[in-house]
C-alpha cells in the first residue's frame, strides 16, 4: 500500500472537515458582506442602541428577524408584538430542527442544544448538504467539528458584518446593486441538497408560492412557501415510488 | 433595557423552534414523515431564493427578472460544472453586473 492509499486516521477527518466547514463558512461571509453591512447601517440608522443591535446578532442569529425586531424598537412597538414578530419570522427554523434531528441523535444534550443555538439558514443547508449523504458525514467527532466550524464561522462573520454597517453606516454607495448575492448564495447553498425530482418540485413549489404569497405580513409567505413546496416534494417522491413499484410487480 | 430585553426574549423564541426536536430524543418526527425531511432544505431554501431571483427588487419586471433568471442559470451551471459555490456565485454576480452595466450603457431605465 502507497502511502496516499493510507486511510486518514480519526485526528486527521477532524481536522479536514474543521478546513471544509471554514472554507465554506467564509464563502457564505464574503457572500453576506453587502447585505450584512447595508442591515448593518440600518439599525445603525435607529433610534435603537447600537450595541444592543450588535448584540442582536449573538443573541438570535437569524438576520431577517433581527432587522424587525430592531425596526419595530425604533418605532416604539411594544415587547410583546417584537416577539411575536421573530417567532413567526423563525418558525421556518422547527423545520430545520425536526430534519437535523435524526443526524444528531447520537450526540448528547448540551451538543443538541448547542447546535440549536448555531442553526441559522446557511448553517442548515451546510450541514444538511454534508450529513444527508450515504455515509451520514462521517463519524461523531467529524460531524460536531464541522457544523461547529461551520456555525461559529457564520455567525462570528455575521456579527461582524453587521458592527462594521453600524459603525460605518451608508458605507456601500446606493448605485452599486448588490440585491442579488443573498439570493444567488441561497441558490447555490440549495442545489447541492437537491439530490431528485422531489426535491426539484420541492424548490420550485416553495420559490413560486414564496413570491405569491409575499404581500403576506411578517414574512409568512416564506413559510407558506416552504410548506406547500414540502407538500409538492411528497406527492412527486410518492408518485415515483409508487410508480417503482407498478413496475417491479 | 426594555430593547435589550426584547432582543433576549427574541433569542429565546429563535432557539425555541431551533431546539424544539433536538431537546429530547423521544420528540422526533414520525418514522414515516422521516424520509420526507430531506425535503426541507430545498423547500425552505427555494423559498428564500426564487423569489429574490424572479423579483430581485421585490417585484417581477423584465428589466430586473431576466438579468437574474440569466444569472442564476450561469450560477447553476458553473456550479454544476465545478460543484464551487464560490465560482458560481462569481460567475453570476459578475454576469449580473455586465448585463446592468449593458442596460445601463444602452440608457435602458432600470
Amino acid at each position: 500500500m502507497t502511502a496516499p492509499d493510507l486511510p486518514l486516521t480519526e485526528e486527521q477527518r477532524v481536522r479536514s472537515a474543521r478546513r471544509a466547514a471554514l472554507r465554506a463558512g467564509g464563502i457564505i461571509v464574503v457572500s453576506y458582506i453587502p447585505f450584512g453591512i447595508a442591515a448593518g447601517a440600518a439599525m445603525g440608522a435607529t433610534s435603537v442602541d447600537p450595541l444592543v443591535s450588535i448584540l442582536s446578532s449573538p443573541i438570535i442569529f437569524a438576520g431577517a428577524a433581527q432587522i424587525a425586531a430592531v425596526q419595530l424598537l425604533h418605532i416604539g412597538a411594544a415587547l410583546g408584538i417584537v416577539v411575536l414578530t421573530v417567532a413567526v419570522i423563525n418558525a421556518r427554523h422547527l423545520l430545520y430542527s425536526a430534519a437535523l434531528a435524526p443526524h444528531l441523535a447520537e450526540w448528547t444534550l448540551g451538543q443538541r442544544m448547542g447546535a440549536a443555538f448555531l442553526l441559522a439558514d446557511p448553517v442548515y443547508a451546510l450541514a444538511a448538504a454534508r450529513f444527508d449523504v450515504p455515509d451520514g458525514g462521517g463519524g461523531d467527532r467529524e460531524k460536531r467539528a464541522f457544523y461547529v466550524t461551520a456555525g461559529l464561522t457564520c455567525l462570528v462573520g455575521w456579527t461582524s458584518l453587521l458592527a462594521i454597517g453600524i459603525v460605518v453606516g451608508g458605507f456601500i454607495p446606493a448605485w452599486v446593486p448588490f440585491e442579488l448575492a443573498i439570493p444567488l448564495t441561497f441558490l447555490l447553498l440549495t442545489l447541492p441538497l437537491i439530490r431528485n425530482r422531489a426535491g426539484l418540485v420541492a424548490a420550485a413549489v416553495a420559490g413560486i408560492v414564496a413570491l405569491v404569497a409575499d404581500p403576506l405580513p411578517l414574512g409568512i409567505g416564506l413559510m407558506v412557501g416552504a410548506v406547500v413546496g414540502v407538500a409538492a416534494g411528497v406527492v412527486v417522491l410518492n408518485l415515483a415510488e409508487r410508480g417503482a413499484r407498478a413496475v417491479d410487480a | 433595557m426594555l430593547e435589550l430585553v426584547a432582543i433576549i426574549l427574541g433569542g429565546v423564541v429563535t432557539f425555541v423552534t431551533r431546539a424544539l426536536f433536538l431537546v429530547s430524543k423521544k420528540l422526533r418526527p414520525p418514522k414515516r414523515v422521516e424520509r420526507y425531511l430531506p425535503l426541507v432544505g430545498p423547500a425552505v431554501l427555494g423559498a428564500i431564493a426564487v423569489p429574490g431571483i424572479l423579483a430581485p427588487r421585490g417585484e417581477i419586471s423584465l428589466v430586473d427578472t431576466i438579468p437574474a433568471v440569466i444569472a442564476a442559470i450561469v450560477a447553476w451551471l458553473v456550479w454544476g460544472l465545478t460543484k464551487q459555490t464560490a465560482l458560481g456565485l462569481l460567475a453570476g454576480l459578475g454576469l449580473w453586473w455586465g448585463i446592468l452595466g449593458v442596460l445601463a450603457a444602452l440608457a435602458v431605465p432600470r
